[in-house]
């Protein structure tokens, strides 16, 4: 690369051998944390998938005043961000700073327009009376109390993958902050790399959410 | 930014541009299944799952490069699925033959 490349490397730690072996640790345990979050959600989803066993009925009404384009849009939002996170990446091993981190903020920008939407979504939810823990409000599905079931526990998956984003637009901005400074691919590049899969985690969480809540119910 | 620049960042960023497609095409399937088809075959859900498991394994494979790792990651990878299996299969076991 000539121009805007600069110099691409992995600052060694003093207990590893070289920068190969330095980043295999980083993913490695990166995926060691993903695979105890993969268990955290599947039991979630386990939920969801018994709830529509033991009673298809309720669900499919549940699954009615589900808001199923805005759940598509979010997918579509997500798999977006994965495109650009993959460039930053991509970007990051060339040493093209800037592009790299205009893939960042772009990949930021549309975990923030995800969240937006989620947080319309649970406003008509709230405004439809799709709230059964609310004690305070009826519930429109009252009739039924298997719903309730469903209902809930799609709030818990939303509003977990919903704070992972949260915590992923928040990192992946310090992350930008941090890329900005000339030195920062020479020393840890692999950062980046890193930080990616746990982005990519969160896509695939929710390419899953999308057909278990939304879709398959239908 | 040379032509040789561009060249390169193209062929870089083929894997995922490529992936993107895919990925959007299923999930348009997906939508589409969704909307046009639904309580008209009680099976669908079976086509919808399988495309959400495409998904799930093209973001896998390619978005997070399992096929470019060293075994020991890959193996990791996949027994963390196992567990998935395990998991699922078990309990659903109970509910499906109740």
């Amino acid at each position: 690369m000539s121009g805007a490349a600069v110099p691409v490397g992995i600052e060694v730690a003093e207990h590893f051998q070289d920068a190969n072996q330095q980043r295999h640790a980083a993913v490695f345990g990166m995926w060691l944390w993903l695979a105890t979050e993969l268990l955290l959600f599947s039991g979630l989803f386990l939920v969801a998938i018994v709830v529509r066993v033991m009673y298809p009925d309720a669900v499919t009404a549940v699954a009615l005043h589900l808001k199923f384009w805005i759940g598509a849009t979010n997918t579509a939002v997500l798999i977006c961000s994965s495109l650009t996170m993959s460039a930053a990446i991509e970007l990051s091993r060339l040493g093209w700073r800037r592009g790299m981190l205009a893939c960042m903020l772009a990949t930021a920008s549309l975990g923030t327009l995800f969240l937006a939407l989620k947080g319309y979504e649970y406003w008509r939810d709230y405004v439809e009376h799709m709230t059964p823990f609310f004690g305070f409000r009826p519930y429109v599905l009252s009739g039924d109390r298997a719903t309730q079931l469903l209902v809930d526990d799609y709030f818990i998956i939303t509003g977990l993958h919903g704070l992972h984003l949260t915590t992923g637009v928040s990192v992946l901005l310090g992350l930008a902050w941090i890329a900005r400074r000339p030195s920062f691919l020479r020393h840890h590049q692999h950062r980046v790399e890193v930080f990616g899969l746990y982005w990519h985690f969160i896509d695939l969480i929710w390419i899953s959410v999308f057909p278990i809540l939304y879709l398959l119910n239908r | 930014m040379t032509h040789e620049d561009w060249r390169t960042i193209r062929h870089r960023l083929r894997s995922p541009v490529l992936c993107f497609v895919a990925l959007l095409l299923l999930l348009g399937v997906n939508v589409l299944l969704g909307v046009y088809a639904p309580f008209r075959w009680r099976n669908i859900w079976m086509i919808e799952a399988g495309i959400a498991v495409a998904m799930v394994l093209i973001v896998l494979v390619f978005s997070m490069e399992l096929v470019r790792e060293p075994p020991v990651i890959r193996l990791f990878a996949g027994v963390g699925f196992y567990w998935l299996v395990i998991l699922f299969s078990l309990t659903l076991l109970d509910y499906l033959t109740r």
